[in-house]
């Protein structure tokens, strides 16, 4: 209990130091410059929080209760959901590399594509190996 | 989430505050909106544990990194130029953790979303604090990982730096995450353990989330781990594609380097200055050195470097051992046409003032007519199209 106890005050007096630092930083740097700028990094933070607890997860939840009814339903939107996030900014962005070809040189959209037709068909199959399965 | 969590013994200090009147209670607030058995705590410690990792691992590895680029004046002399691919790993796993993350973020927000309607919307001072460190943690978390993985493409759509940004966010998302633990310590004890018989649900969750870190890590990491190469689907680079077979990070036409005047010359500082043209510098002793460009963006490559050893460059002129070096480019502008360079780095044997990358003359884009290439260094600070070395 008392290690317990210890361990929770060291970690809140650390937290609040790591916390303070950084809002510090935020402040003082000045590159950043907050008194010339002092939303812009607020309204972004802001932005994402609305963005993913107000639209993305209900989204999610949404998609939960009615399409994924079964695991491999499921799985797989897990995973398409994953690969997108990660590369739906290479394939919105490819082209754009401001004439350094050694940026972005992927066929981004193709592998992005195939990607997610390849996810699509491993769950087919688990569905209907599964679906199988259970009506024997 | 807090199923099984006693009765909350009231502290002195915390001041409590009232429930809010029911007809308040409505649409997500109200209770049992959310059918999925998995929103509970066992799961969130488990992708939790995973996250928290992840973060840690990005946090320190960014800060060597940070510190390998700027170095304070009281640590520049003492940082070590070996490994030879230290910073080549440490960033690799910066990107390869930041990017395992997004995943373990997305499914980690999902398992504890009820958690955002709970009812009453703060119990105490202290609570509601909670929640507003738990915010600053939430946000901080997504822009990190929004803005590292677009750095990485270098897209830049928001209006502040990225480096500083990205730099102090991090600080404050370890501190929230620390603040968090802190506030949940007692529930994450409870479920630290898996309690037999398992939730057949929650393994297969688990399973998937772990599937996802997989692929997206596998179709990522190419860009830096070698025998990943084939994989590298989505990453905004690939270490074998670029002119000589490597990428670059600043081309000569972005840094206005096309052309290098027909009269150039190194000038190298020192008791005995220096000024070489090309040809005098390749009638030196040549070094050849497997080394990496490891840039801070997460890619890496390495390549057969070939030129005057540094040091070698230095004793000519006369340089003291312990000298630390001013590197000028021949660049119009850019944060690193001038860099410096510690003593340990100057004096390293693999340091090179390269003059050619795997038996071919520099490409303009890699810094012709010669370029800085050194062990355990950040990829910015390898400076091309060098100019003059000054001791400082």
């Amino acid at each position: 209990m008392r290690t317990m106890r210890t361990t929770r005050a060291l970690l809140v007096l650390a937290g609040l130091a790591l916390t303070g630092c950084g809002l510090y930083g935020i402040a003082t740097d000045p590159y950043i410059d907050l008194a010339q700028h002092p939303f812009d990094i607020l309204r972004w933070a802001i932005g994402g929080l609305v963005l993913h607890d107000g639209l993305w997860v209900p989204l999610a939840c949404l998609a939960g209760v009615t399409l994924a009814r079964s695991t491999p339903v499921r799985t797989g939107l897990i995973l398409a959901a994953a690969v997108t996030a990660v590369a739906l900014p290479a394939v919105l962005r490819a082209g754009h590399h401001n004439g350094n070809p050694t940026v972005l040189p992927l066929p981004y959209l193709r592998n992005w594509l195939l990607t997610l037709a390849a996810i699509a068909l491993l769950t087919t199959t688990w569905a209907l190996l599964h679906h199988h399965r259970k009506r024997r | 989430m807090d199923d099984d969590t006693p009765a909350p013994r009231r502290k002195p200090y915390d001041l409590p505050l009232p429930t809010p009147p029911d007809v308040l209670r409505r649409g997500p607030l109200r209770e049992g909106t959310f059918t999925s058995a998995l929103h509970e705590p066992r799961t969130a410690v488990v992708i939790g544990r995973w996250l928290g990792a992840a973060l840690l691992t990005c946090f320190l590895t960014g800060l060597l990194s940070h510190v390998l680029q700027q170095p304070p004046t009281w640590l520049r002399d003492h940082l070590p130029s070996r490994p030879v691919n230290g910073y080549r790993v440490t960033q690799g796993l910066h990107v390869i953790s930041g990017i395992a993350a997004i995943p373990l973020l997305g499914a980690k927000l999902w398992t504890v979303y009820p958690k955002l309607f709970e009812w009453p919307p703060a119990r105490s001072v202290l609570h509601a604090l909670e929640r507003l460190s738990i915010a600053i943690l939430v946000a901080a978390m997504l822009l990190e990982v929004f803005t590292g993985l677009l750095n990485t493409l270098q897209w830049y759509p928001w209006p502040f730096p990225f480096r500083q940004t990205h730099f102090w966010l991090g600080w404050l998302a370890v501190g929230g995450l620390l603040l968090h633990v802190a506030a949940k310590a007692p529930l994450i004890a409870r479920h630290w353990r898996r309690v037999r018989p398992g939730l057949a649900q929650r393994r297969a969750f688990l399973t998937a989330v772990t599937a996802s870190v997989g692929v997206v890590t596998l179709t990522t990491a190419g860009q830096t781990v070698p025998w990943l190469r084939a994989l590298d689907l989505f990453a905004p680079r690939r270490p074998d594609l670029g002119p000589q077979g490597l990428p670059i990070n600043r081309t000569a036409v972005q840094a206005g380097t096309s052309t290098v005047p027909a009269d150039w010359q190194l000038t190298v500082d020192g008791p005995r200055p220096l000024r070489l043209s090309l040809a005098e510098l390749a009638q030196l002793p040549q070094t050849t050195a497997e080394l990496p460009i490891s840039c801070v963006e997460g890619w890496s490559a390495s390549a057969h470097w070939t030129g005057v050893r540094v040091r070698d460059l230095l004793d000519l002129a006369g340089a003291p051992a312990d000298a630390r070096l001013q590197i000028t480019s021949l660049e119009k502008d850019g944060p690193y046409r001038v860099v410096e360079m510690p003593a340990t780095y100057a004096r390293d044997p693999l340091t090179l003032l390269a003059l050619r990358v795997n038996g071919q003359v520099l490409d303009p884009d890699h810094g012709y007519p010669a370029r800085i290439i050194a062990p355990n260094r950040p990829g910015v600070l390898q400076t091309k199209w060098v100019t003059r070395i000054e001791l400082i």
